[in-house]
């Protein structure tokens, strides 16, 4: 069934219907917190606000609307009312998080772990807004229209905001690698 | 200009997400720009690894809270509509989620014990009187125990379940009532407060609770706990809260929903008076 038609269910009263949402996207809401936040277990909660707000306010969602784009909505009001209440906002990775490169020699290995360590940095250091909207885009794969139907903006502004993002990214990714072999 | 728009597409395209047509504008253009390939060669690596970063799965425990918010969010669903309070996660007695805490565990499993006692005195049909209310009090005090405990953990979910539970104490306790007024003004997290108001409107019967309620509008930073408690200002038709609301109408600086909010709120009070 489709997750429109299962948050349809939800807002008619079904609410056990929910459990099928949260199975299907508590790991992406995660993730999106996780990069947003560098902490787990502040990503962990801000899941179960995020249900817990779409529990309560059910009544509010439309239907025709996408279920990822409405539950992203509410996931960045859950956020934003965080970060307002834990200025500044500590984005610096977790220990622990390593690159997937199992089958690599150790020296390659090493300068990946560098590496992702270096990324994670420059990530970590992104102004806010563009480092979610590079979140949405690659970590959890949704469509520029998705992506703008979240940000309540046109989709040519989406592809315009993913570029700068990822310039950005990049800039200060190769300036942390510069500072590193110096 | 025509290298900035190809450039644009570039996620798009190192996303697998560029139409035909449009891949093959910017392969034609790569062919003859060697910045725009640069450019795209930079971008890569950069994409590249931000597919190789991990993910993280988050624990599995999580799953069980959610439940457990849902399971008392429908108890209360079905108790609100026997007649007790309702809406959000009021329910019929049952033991909260008690994390890797010992005295938690010890909490429960003495107030499954009195409970099981209770039973079998409640089922004698006369004669038991003295021992029957002794024990009730002792089902009271750890409820109330359990509550407060739960609005001091750390975690929000853990506090809310703390808010939840204060629903199943039997009379109105003051040191519950301070902990959920303590959370309504002050709570970190927006869903606690949120609880709190609903759990605080057993409460109401006391005007010092009502006077409490109405100070706490404006001074909240969030909309969604301004309006819940507007809402259950006009539900109680506190006309003593008339005039903070009135002037949290005119209020340029609040949040124009509140502020409609509030204008309805007074609206409705008046007609009611």
């Amino acid at each position: 069934m489709e997750d429109e038609q299962v948050m349809l269910d939800v807002r008619a009263g079904d609410v056990e219907k929910l459990e099928l949402l949260f199975d299907r996207h508590h790991r992406a809401l995660f993730r999106y917190f996780l990069h947003l936040t560098s902490n787990r277990a502040v990503s962990e909660d801000l899941v179960q606000e995020v249900f817990f707000r779409i529990l309560k306010y059910r009544h509010t969602y439309q239907p025709g609307t996408r279920f990822c784009a409405w539950m992203f909505q509410v996931g960045r009001n859950v956020h934003m009312d965080h970060a307002v209440r834990h200025k500044p906002e500590v984005a610096m990775p977790e220990r622990g998080w390593d690159v997937r490169s199992p089958g690599a020699p150790p020296d390659l290995q090493a300068q990946s772990r560098q590496e992702a360590a270096l990324l994670r940095r420059a990530l970590a250091a992104m102004p806010p807004e563009k480092r979610e909207v590079l979140i949405m885009s690659r970590f959890l794969d949704l469509k520029y229209e998705e992506i703008a139907s979240v940000l309540k903006c046109e989709t040519g502004a989406v592809k315009v905001r993913v570029y700068r993002a990822l310039r950005e990214l990049s800039d200060r990714f190769f300036a942390l690698c510069g500072e590193r072999a110096s | 200009m025509i290298c900035e728009r190809i450039r644009e597409q570039i996620p798009e395209c190192l996303a697998g997400r560029l139409d035909h047509a449009a891949r093959e504008r910017l392969v034609a253009h790569l062919e003859t720009c060697p910045a725009c390939r640069a450019e795209l060669a930079e971008l890569n690596a950069v994409w590249r690894g931000m597919g190789s970063l991990p993910e993280l799965e988050p624990d599995p425990a999580m799953r069980s809270r959610f439940l457990e918010v849902l399971e008392a969010y429908q108890a209360g669903r079905a108790s609100g509509s026997a007649g007790q309070v309702g809406d959000p996660g009021c329910g019929p007695f049952r033991l909260p989620h008690m994390p890797h805490r010992w005295w938690q565990a010890g909490l429960a499993l003495a107030l499954l014990m009195v409970g099981v006692f209770l039973g079998r005195y409640v089922a004698e049909p006369r004669g038991a009187g003295p021992e029957v209310a002794q024990l009730r009090g002792q089902v009271e005090s750890l409820r109330q125990l359990v509550t407060l405990s739960l609005l001091q953990e750390q975690s929000p979910s853990s506090r809310l379940r703390g808010v939840t539970y204060s629903y199943q104490l039997a009379q109105p306790d003051a040191q519950v009532e301070q902990a959920l007024l303590y959370a309504v003004n002050h709570d970190s997290n927006v869903n606690v407060r949120l609880s709190a108001v609903d759990a605080l409107e057993k409460y109401a019967a006391n005007p010092r609770i009502r006077g409490a309620l109405a100070n706490a509008v404006p001074v909240q930073d969030s909309p969604l706990v301004q309006i819940a408690l507007i809402d259950l200002l006009v539900q109680l038709n506190d006309k003593e809260a008339a005039p903070a609301l009135r002037k949290l109408a005119q209020d340029a600086q609040a949040d124009n929903q509140v502020r409609q909010h509030a204008a309805w709120a007074i609206q409705r009070m008046e007609v009611s008076q």
